[in-house]
């Protein structure tokens, strides 16, 4: 998936609206046919770079919503953002010649801290993030210290994020912070943290740079910390 | 200066607000609530008890009289004695002396056994001693004292069970792999939860508690509403909770169901109708805190999805007050200020059965 | 928390009737309402009573089935949840297991 950090250039008259609502709603229907033959109707009537803002992204933006809402699950998630990528690729050549850029939204190392074997909720959280463009490196449950740090140094990471689902295993995310500092990493790394105990006072305390209650949020604050 | 009232965020921490932000608050949890659940807001009577009650004078609030309910425990065999990350207080007992202590020295209304890591896959290799101790315990105590265990069906994914992680796989874009995953997950924890409780059933246990039902979305309520419907045919007589994990059942597999209905999004005012066709005597509503809201938002919320839940079911609702559910702060040791006033509001606004 | 949750909403469980209403509960599924009706009526109280200490202390006693202080010579365990199947008329499986084993 990619980021295209343009808004509706050349302003949205009525007509790219609609363009934009088909597209939006072909994601949202989390269905590849439609959306390829969405993008194929759509190629050439606006720029590529507004075709993807304003209509691909703003359909998977839709589809975090309905996901929060009970209405679309995860499995139509991942549809959904295999879709949107098939569509993305349709515009390439398009994107080239128009100068439009494109990128990932950013690198992030997913995983929950040592001794705590908790796994779903952080799934769930890598999923939506990848889901939403960025390049997630999910390296599972019950991570040793040492392993984030690998991890990070090994993907050029932005940002880490840190599970823990349990009073006792909390503190696990601080001493991952506290090997970012030793390894001169901080400044360079976010860092998320979530999980049940976890809380605004906790990421504060710890040193972390937010906390996110759930996946949706998870995303909203990856973006804001990282775009 | 407008006065001022003390009450908590959902983290725990004392905040202060005047009457009118705290009924603004109200107002919008139970508009998120009913937004979500497309179910009906509280009334202006209802969000002014609510007011009352978080802006009560005393430390301490408590129900009318006359309008008490049931109170269980669930983990309290283990909560005295246990110190590994699950709220006990690390005090050397044995589960028996610990359910008794609830029962004797607490006033608890029924009680639950429970294992140290308190989910049903691990108790399989274990079940010799759990059949043991339920029988000591079941000699010494009075009250109900059911088993309790969490369903959950992480335990049966990589790298912890024998089915491939459908996290993994889902990242993959191999979907059809993970739903069969968790299907498959879901069957093999049906066949554990019910061989459990029928060698626990046989040595005098009082029921089942199955808490914290759709942890692992709805391929955990999936296995949770079969094996409750199984072991209501076996045992007619016994006492089944199905107690939930959160306010909407997350789908991880999407297509899964119970007798023709989707379980994925479900709210709690659906997933009781389904807990009372799989035969469970009472069902345990949650609602999640959340920590960065303030506890008036949280008990709007929380209440507003109860009553709902209250209201369409016919079996009583035991609803789950614990920690970071029910409008109750995120804290290992929650303020007795909110967690009574979260209680009295479950009680007399949602009307729930039995906490 | 527990405690917290007991004292501003409990039955207190055997110190009052606790034990009985969620009995009726879990055994005939009834909501708190006909719960505790049906228990104040074999009780022969009224409902308000089910939580008052002072009533129940002295009909727990009468009735031999359990109290809540370490009386000796009260029925215990067992002894006290057969003396509840009567007075509520349901079985309770361990009372059944207990039976079966001394047959």
């Amino acid at each position: 998936m990619w980021f295209f950090p343009h808004g509706c250039k050349g302003g949205c008259n009525t007509a790219n609206e609609e363009l934009f609502k088909t597209l939006s709603d072909a994601v949202v229907s989390c269905k590849k046919d439609d959306v390829i033959a969405a993008v194929e109707k759509a190629k050439g009537k606006a720029p590529a770079v507004e075709l993807i803002d304003n209509g691909l992204a703003a359909g998977m933006n839709e589809v975090g919503v309905l996901f929060e809402r009970g209405k679309l699950f995860l499995p139509h998630v991942m549809m959904a953002a295999d879709a949107m990528s098939a569509g993305v690729e349709m515009l390439q050549d398009e994107l080239g010649s128009s100068g439009g850029a494109s990128s990932k939204l950013g690198v992030i190392v997913n995983g929950t801290v040592e001794g705590d074997v908790h796994d779903i909720g952080k799934a769930i959280v890598s999923t939506m993030l990848q889901a939403a463009g960025f390049e997630v490196h999910d390296i599972g449950r019950d991570v040793p210290v040492q392993n984030f740090i690998d991890k990070i140094k090994e993907t050029n990471a932005d940002m880490v994020g840190l599970s823990a689902l349990m009073t006792t295993t909390l503190q696990g995310q601080k001493e991952v912070i506290e090997l970012l500092k030793e390894n001169g990493l901080r400044d360079k790394v976010k860092v998320m943290v979530g999980g049940a105990p976890a809380t605004d006072a906790w990421a504060k305390k710890c040193g972390a740079d937010c906390y996110a209650e759930n996946a949706s949020e998870a995303v909203a604050k990856a973006k804001e910390l990282l775009l | 200066m407008a006065t001022e009232y003390f009450l908590r965020m959902g983290d725990g921490q004392k905040i202060f607000m005047t009457k009118e932000d705290i009924l603004a608050d109200i107002a919008a949890g139970c508009a998120d609530a009913a937004d979500l659940g497309d179910i009906p807001t509280l009334s202006e009577d209802e969000m002014d008890h609510m007011l009352d009650i978080i802006t009560a004078p005393g430390r301490i609030v408590g129900v009318e009289p006359g309008m008490e309910v049931p109170v269980t425990h669930d983990i309290g065999a283990i909560r005295i004695d246990g110190d590994q990350g699950n709220s006990g207080v690390g005090i050397p007992a044995s589960r028996l002396v610990g359910s008794m202590i609830h029962e004797r020295a607490f006033g608890a209304d029924t009680m639950e056994l429970g294992h140290i890591d308190y989910s049903f896959k691990p108790v399989k290799p274990v079940i010799s001693q759990e059949q043991q101790t339920m029988e000591v315990c079941q000699q010494n105590m009075v009250i109900p004292m059911l088993y309790g265990a969490m369903p959950n069906m992480g335990l049966y994914y990589t790298p912890d069970g024998p089915f491939e992680n459908p996290g993994d796989l889902m990242k993959a874009f191999k979907i059809s792999e993970a739903q069969e995953s968790i299907q498959k997950a879901g069957d093999h924890g049906i066949r554990d939860m019910v061989w459990i409780m029928q060698k626990l059933q046989k040595v005098g246990s009082d029921g089942v508690n199955f808490d914290t039902i759709g942890a692992a979305g709805d391929g955990d309520m999936y296995a949770s509403l079969n094996a409750i419907e199984a072991l209501r045919k076996e045992f007619p007589g016994m006492y089944i909770n199905a107690g939930m994990a959160g306010e909407l059942v997350l789908g991880m597999h999407g297509d899964l169901e119970y007798d023709g209905t989707r379980l994925a999004g479900l709210w709690p005012h659906e997933q009781v109708l389904l807990a009372e066709k799989a035969g469970a005597n009472t069902f345990g509503p949650v609602c999640n805190t959340n920590t960065s809201k303030t506890s008036a938002w949280n008990m709007g919320r929380s209440v507003t999805f109860t009553k709902a839940a209250v209201e369409a079911s016919s079996i009583p609702c035991h609803a789950d007050m614990g920690m970071g559910v029910g409008g109750i702060p995120m804290l290992e040791t929650p303020p007795i200020d909110a967690v009574t006033r979260a209680s009295k509001a479950i009680v007399e606004i949602a009307g729930v059965d039995g906490i | 928390m527990p405690i917290a949750h007991i004292m501003a909403s409990g039955m207190t469980g055997m110190r009052a009737a606790g034990d009985l209403v969620a009995r009726m509960q879990f055994a005939k599924n009834m909501r708190i309402g006909e719960a505790k009706d049906f228990v104040a009526k074999k009780l022969g109280v009224e409902n308000a009573d089910l939580s008052d200490e002072f009533v129940m202390r002295e009909i727990r006693e009468d009735l031999d089935i359990g109290v809540i202080t370490s009386v000796p010579g009260c029925a215990k365990g067992i002894a006290a949840k057969m003396n509840i199947e009567k007075l509520l008329g349901i079985d309770i499986n361990c009372c059944d297991t207990f039976r079966n084993t001394i047959a």
